[in-house]
């Protein structure tokens, strides 16, 4: 089989990057080496092992940035760039792709890192046995072959034009764990982490301190500026806040829901406010099948209804940035024309009286001080219109299988911030995909969705992601607020923050001035 | 003495089996399953069933309660889905902190409220008496969070004196490890003075009214004396059970505190299984501080039969 894919179909149609382009843009003696930094992040990290956590959160993105290396990673310009992978080609169906990989690298345990390694890292996540929550993401892929120590091969079930990009980020299934280390420490590998990145976990506190210490091996160590990284949980967004300002922490996870403090520390000169604007947004889906959303008029009236630039003030002071379309500033996917609905309450009201019948429903909102604002927010806006919605508090786990099993009239679900659309584009709209919230089938969605994976040519691509975003929004089966943005504040000193592709506020390679 | 203490013990075990149960009856009525919890975005029907089968979540209620109590009684707390930690050794990780912080608390606490009681009961229904009273009212009132972020914004990020959040073991480091706890006990400590003080005034205000006070003074013993020496161990009474039970209302505050100056301590411990949703620690952990407080309550029963012997001896 391996030599099969090998010597088939790989057409080599992309030999992307290659190692004259690699890490080099910048003259490595401009930054001013050694220090150590604290972050403050918002969580606890509950441990690496995908086996264990399922999926890493924010504040263990961060420390998984450092400790570990994916294949590839995003430049500043969003262009894939080699990182464990060297170079890479892919065959004419995007079926196959293959991976060269960089030799010489070593897992922080002396573990050498191979083909084998990534295989076996592979494997543990899609074993069935396993049960692994992570296993999810990555069931579009049929296999990893190892077919020599340097050579990777993916067989994938359906095909991806951009795998290189969407494996770029220190995610639970992208990291490459040490596979000696997690057979020789079993339950404890969870919170003793090795990897191949640019710093070595040294010391672990739970709740309190996770200490990590530069990797003198490094394969790339001329670039990693800092000697040690600290990283603290610091759940209390106003006392994260008050480290930042006298000291404790250097750099501080944020997000737009502290938009008080983000907004005083624009006007700090001490501090420094790192945005991202991402791609993907906060959306929600009606359930197209049952009443009243089973008539087009209904949800055109509830999207028409809103207005997002008062709802972004009311909830964040105006931070929020309004979403159109599902893939936001930050998507490579331009549309002249989104065929977004225009916010017009009028339309909207004269919408609900053609349909005739009382519009009354309920909607599902996470049971938090934010899913309970939003939730006010929006009916407020439909009430104006003539539409009463009940909210309906929900826990956080509980959305997920309510949205499977399509118990809800409308629910709010997230486009998280990808280099590529097609994974969630696909997963969201395509018939007979599980989370295909809204329940509607259409044939011409149906074969742009299967047309716009398999092209090479982006901008074709992004032609037909326009004409499925116009279909959307004219069906109005989904409904987009505002796009992802992420944020991170520092002090002015912290230089060389790279951008927060989804969502990652990576320190590995910044460096004090 | 030791037939009090025994009957005392035995008291204890209904108490605590209480506390058990409405332990896991909480746990179990939280909204979110277990198994939808474990499974995240991928909790389709099918799975959550075979989840739920496999946990035991499928059995009645009982059924599983007294499977948790049998591994309780052989010394099992479970252990956590999320970072495979076991209940104890995420506790007792946690614990001494919390420890540290409520005994600082309650030292502050004492150190502020016993001496003002002592001084506004000497001279009861004068302008400093007055003043004081009506400032512990006031203090009473303000939230911890409120005082919480005060003191950092005046201590950390204006005057620069201490750590606006963080901790260092005082095993490493005994001078640092005080810094950092300075301004959560003193959190902590302002809430909990005000309470002490009124109490101890106004016990002391009954006792100074006493015969053998009035003899003391004519016998021409100092006013210090009479008052730290005759007036406050009869009147340390109800102070004693106040310092019992502020340690349950400590153990709350801890949950506030703690989130705020990013302690690593119990409460921390809470609100991330709580958030979280990790129903095992949850339990584990609110069982453990539930026969904590039972524990110091049975205790401070104890000394209360140290300082006044007509309680072991049934006649108060």
């Amino acid at each position: 089989m391996t030599a099969a894919v090998r010597s088939s179909a790989l057409a080599r149609l992309f030999l992307v990057a290659g190692f004259a382009v690699s890490l080099c843009a910048v003259p490595a003696n401009a930054q001013k080496k050694g220090g150590s930094i604290t972050m403050g992040l918002e969580l606890d990290i509950a441990g690496f092992d995908p086996l264990k956590v399922g999926v890493y959160d924010t504040a263990a993105l961060t420390a998984a940035a450092a400790i570990f290396d994916t294949l590839t990673y995003l430049d500043d310009k969003g262009v894939v760039q080699p990182k464990l992978a060297l170079s890479w080609s892919s065959s004419e169906d995007f079926k196959t792709w293959t991976f060269k990989l960089r030799p010489g690298v070593k897992f922080h345990d002396g573990t050498p890192f191979n083909a084998k390694a990534f295989k076996e890292n592979f494997d543990r996540q899609k074993d069935p046995a396993n049960k692994c929550r992570c296993a999810f993401y990555i069931s579009f892929v049929n296999s990893v072959e190892a077919t020599d120590e340097l050579t990777l091969v993916y067989n994938l079930k359906d095909p991806s034009v951009n795998l290189p990009s969407l494996v770029s980020f220190a995610s639970g299934n992208n990291s490459v764990h040490s596979p000696t280390a997690w057979k020789a420490k079993g339950d404890d590998y969870n919170r003793n982490p090795v990897g191949t990145g640019p710093f070595i976990l040294k010391s672990w506190t739970a709740g309190d301190r996770l200490v990590l210490e530069k990797n003198p091996d490094y394969w790339d160590k001329d670039r990693v500026y800092l000697d040690r990284i600290v990283l603290k949980p610091l759940p209390d967004a106003q006392s994260r806040f008050a480290s930042l300002q006298s000291g404790e922490a250097d750099v501080i996870w944020d997000d737009e829901a502290d938009a008080d403090n983000i907004q005083k520390a624009q006007k700090d000169p001490k501090l420094t406010v790192h945005t991202y604007a991402g791609s993907g947004a906060a959306v929600a889906a009606f359930n197209t099948k049952v009443a009243p959303f089973d008539d087009v008029r209904v949800r055109q009236a509830l999207v028409m209804a809103l207005d997002r630039k008062k709802m972004s003030q009311a909830l964040t002071n105006g931070l929020a940035r309004p979403a159109t379309n599902p893939y936001g500033d930050g998507s490579w996917v331009k549309c002249k024309d989104d065929g977004a609905l225009p916010e017009d309450a009028e339309k909207a009201k004269a919408l609900i009286k053609e349909y005739g019948k009382p519009v009354e429903f309920k909607m599902l909102v996470t049971a938090t001080p934010r899913g309970r604002a939003t939730g006010q927010v929006l009916q407020q806006f439909w009430k104006r219109v003539g539409a009463n919605m009940e909210i309906e508090q929900v826990d956080q786990a509980t959305i997920p299988p309510r949205a499977f099993m399509r118990q809800f009239q409308v629910t709010p679900w997230r486009i998280v911030d990808l280099a590529d659309p097609d994974v969630q584009m696909y997963a969201n709209f395509r018939t007979g995909s599980p989370v295909a919230l809204a329940n509607y089938s259409n044939p011409e969605l149906d074969q742009l969705l299967d047309r716009a994976r398999v092209t090479a040519d982006q901008a074709k691509r992004a032609e037909d992601y326009c004409a499925i975003s116009r279909l959307i929004n004219k069906e109005a089966i989904w409904y987009w607020t505002f796009q992802n943005t992420y944020y991170a504040m520092s002090s002015a000193k912290v230089k060389g923050l790279p951008k927060m592709y989804s969502g990652i506020v990576d320190v590995s390679r910044v460096w004090l001035e | 003495m030791l037939g009090f203490v025994a009957r005392r013990l035995l008291y204890l075990v209904p108490v605590l089996i209480a506390v058990s149960l409405l332990t896991f009856l909480i746990a179990s009525l939280l909204p979110g399953d277990l198994a939808y919890t474990i499974l995240g975005d991928q909790a389709t029907p099918e799975k959550v069933a075979a989840l739920r089968q496999e946990m035991g979540l499928d059995q009645p209620i009982w059924v599983r309660y007294f499977g948790w109590l049998g591994n309780i009684l052989q010394g099992d707390l479970g252990r956590s889905f999320r970072t495979g930690q076991t209940v104890l050794q995420a506790v007792t990780e946690r614990l001494p902190i919390s420890l540290e912080l409520m005994v600082l608390a309650q030292v502050i606490a004492l150190a502020i409220g016993v001496p003002l009681a002592i001084i506004c009961a000497a001279r009861s229904g004068g302008p400093f008496d007055r003043f004081m009273t009506g400032t512990a009212f006031g203090m009473l009132s303000v939230p911890t969070f409120l005082s919480a972020i005060l003191l950092i914004y005046l201590f950390a990020v204006e005057l620069r004196w201490l750590p606006a959040t963080g901790y260092v073991p005082f095993g490493e480091d005994p001078a640092k490890n005080l810094r950092f706890m300075v301004l959560p006990a003193l959190t902590l400590a302002l809430a909990e003075w005000p309470g002490i003080m009124r109490v101890l005034r106004s016990d002391m205000i009954a006792t100074l009214q006493e015969d053998y006070i009035a003899l003391a003074k004519a016998k021409g013993l100092k006013a210090s004396r009479i008052l730290f020496v005759h007036a406050l161990k009869p009147s340390s009474l109800t102070l004693v059970t106040i310092t019992g039970i502020n340690i349950g209302r400590l153990i709350g505050g801890a949950v506030i505190v703690e989130t705020v100056f990013a302690l690593p301590g119990i409460g921390r411990l809470l609100v991330g299984a709580i958030t979280t949703r990790d129903l095992i620690i949850l339990q584990g952990v609110v069982l453990l501080v539930g026969a904590g407080f039972v524990l110091i309550n049975f205790i401070v029963d104890m000394l209360y039969a140290m300082l006044d012997p007509r309680i072991r001896h049934g006649h108060a």
